[in-house]
């Protein structure tokens, strides 16, 4: 089975298998990671399922869209890497991808 | 004197509980956070953190039986550490009943993935103007009236054609669907008599538009438009394929349906507080950004959804509970919503909490509503024509009662916390 790797916010790395087809938010939850709040359920209209994307996979990764961009704006700990979990949707090309859960806003 | 004891009651036909659930959900929390119901086979899930946990933990906690309830037996005895095979049978009994809410695992992940964006950002903003128009409207009509019943009068018409203008449902059909839904007893029925046996089977609300979206869905796969009804006529999984027309006639039924009950409620809550309370009223009248807050502990504090439900799919945990399969779960959001142990001085309004907005008004987890963002657009925007064209509001006395004795009727259903009727005195 593919999987992400995950670190926490307290720098814990975390090994989660997931299905094709599910979303990262999805698979980081279902792993239980649950400082990943994803408050409004994977509909992108928080932005509580904030990730950094480590190095690799980007040509891999969707496009950020108009309001995926509009919501990581808001956040103070954005940064060239950030993503909302519940955008991307995960395929085998994306078995090995690495993230860190964003650091959370005030 | 102490309260009267009202853990032995029947959460899910009881009509006294109707009026104040909250101190029936304040006297089985001293119980426990998770602690079985005196009268139903199940336990009551009161905890904010138990209630968290179980709504993120989709493995263990089938959402099959999130509408039905747990007020009649199960229809199959659970058997063994793991229920899934009896699971996939009881779903193929559910037939058209058996919809999104209910879904668990990777069907649910699928059709989700195709409701989770239908409410964005960039379409709510196209609904601006129409929304606001049409709220403007209704407003004006009833306070040139010096007052209006918001239940049925403006709530219920509003969230209807919102709902039905953005999906692109004719105008012409909007009534009917109205009519059918008003007609029907609603979600979580608590009254069995109207389930007479003697009587001839009724189409249901979601039958009776499933022929008519069945029409426009099939329309719109060969003449698009620019409307939700065209995205989920053409809309596919994540794997590319197409689905079944009758999975998306289904899911725009319970679209539309979905988005009445809850979303008026809501705001005739919302509505109810304001009248009661002047000085909120002018804070919100001297200051519009406030509503959205104000919004947020309404949610908490009187969302328009009470419980949902979930079954143990396998043996599993609460906590350090043990929870064998087959194990039915009552989720009441609104007992977690005031759990003392998340929420300081919980039965106090207050605008600006830290941290409201991870309240369970709309749930937690994979199945958190995903008309949420549509829902507190709309609520907001008429609760803002209200303020602004008014100097004061207030409940009708004749109606009502005198202020400290007022007499409320809410809609008999074990789901929905809502208001049968709310008679409003305006004052331009």
């Amino acid at each position: 089975m593919p999987e992400v790797i995950v670190t926490t916010r307290s720098g814990e790395q975390q090994a989660i298998p997931f299905t094709p087809g599910t979303t990262l938010m999805q698979a980081i939850t279902e792993g239980g990671i649950y400082e990943l709040q994803a408050l409004c359920g994977g509909v992108c209209s928080c932005a509580t399922c904030h990730v950094h994307i480590d190095a690799g996979h980007s040509a891999e990764l969707p496009t950020v869209s108009e309001d995926e961009d509009g919501l990581l704006a808001g956040s103070e700990h954005r940064s060239e890497r950030s993503r909302l979990s519940c955008q991307i949707r995960l395929t085998d090309a994306l078995d090995g991808l690495r993230v860190t859960i964003a650091a959370e806003d005030e | 004197m102490s309260a009267t004891d009202l853990t032995g009651k029947d959460y899910f036909t009881d009509l006294s509980l109707l009026l104040d659930p909250y101190e029936y959900f304040r006297q089985m929390y001293a119980r426990g956070p998770v602690s079985p119901m005196g009268s139903a086979d199940s336990l009551l899930v009161t905890g904010f953190a138990e209630a968290v946990e179980v709504l993120r933990n989709n493995r263990d906690f089938s959402s099959a039986i999130a509408t039905t309830g747990a007020g009649q037996p199960l229809t199959f005895v659970p058997e063994g550490p793991d229920i899934s095979t009896q699971l996939d049978a009881f779903y193929e009994q559910l037939g058209p009943m058996n919809l999104l809410v209910n879904y668990d695992g990777m069907p649910h992940a699928r059709l989700r993935a195709i409701a989770s964006q239908l409410f964005t950002p960039t379409r709510l903003k196209a609904t601006h103007d129409f929304m606001h128009e049409f709220a403007a409207q209704l407003v004006r009509e009833s306070v040139q009236k010096g007052g209006c019943e918001i239940v049925n009068e403006i709530a219920t018409p509003f969230v209807t054609l919102v709902v039905a203008e953005i999906l692109g449902v004719p105008p012409g059909d909007r009534e009917k669907f109205r009519a059918v839904i008003d007609a029907a007893p609603p979600p979580g029925n608590m009254n069995r008599d109207d389930a007479r046996e003697d009587s001839e089977p009724q189409m249901s609300p979601l039958e009776y538009m499933g022929l008519f979206f069945f029409e426009y869905l099939s329309d719109r796969r060969d003449n698009p438009r620019d409307d939700l009804l065209t995205q989920l006529a053409l809309a596919t999984y994540p794997d590319g394929e197409l689905p079944d027309l009758l999975e998306m006639v289904k899911l725009s039924g319970f679209l539309f349906g979905a988005g009445q009950d809850t979303s008026a409620k809501l705001i005739s809550n919302a509505m109810r507080r304001i009248a009661e309370d002047p000085v909120l009223q002018e804070q919100l009248r001297a200051d519009y950004t406030l509503i959205p807050p104000m919004l947020e502990e309404v949610l908490r504090l009187e969302g328009s959804t009470k419980a949902t439900w979930r079954i143990a799919r396998r043996d599993t945990k609460i906590g350090d509970m043990e929870i064998p399969a087959g194990t039915r779960l009552t989720v009441a959001l609104a007992a977690a919503n005031r759990d003392p142990r998340r929420w300081e001085n919980p039965e106090e309004f207050r605008i600006g909490r830290p941290r409201i907005q991870e309240h369970l008004g709309f749930g937690r987890g994979v199945h958190t509503c995903a008309g949420a963002p549509l829902a507190r657009l709309e609520v907001a925007a008429i609760l803002r024509h209200f303020l602004e064209q008014t100097t004061q509001i207030s409940l009708n006395a004749e109606k009502h009662g005198p202020p400290g004795n007022r007499k409320l009727e809410y809609e008999p259903s074990y789901i929905i916390r809502g208001l049968a009727n709310l008679h409003l005195e305006l004052r331009a």
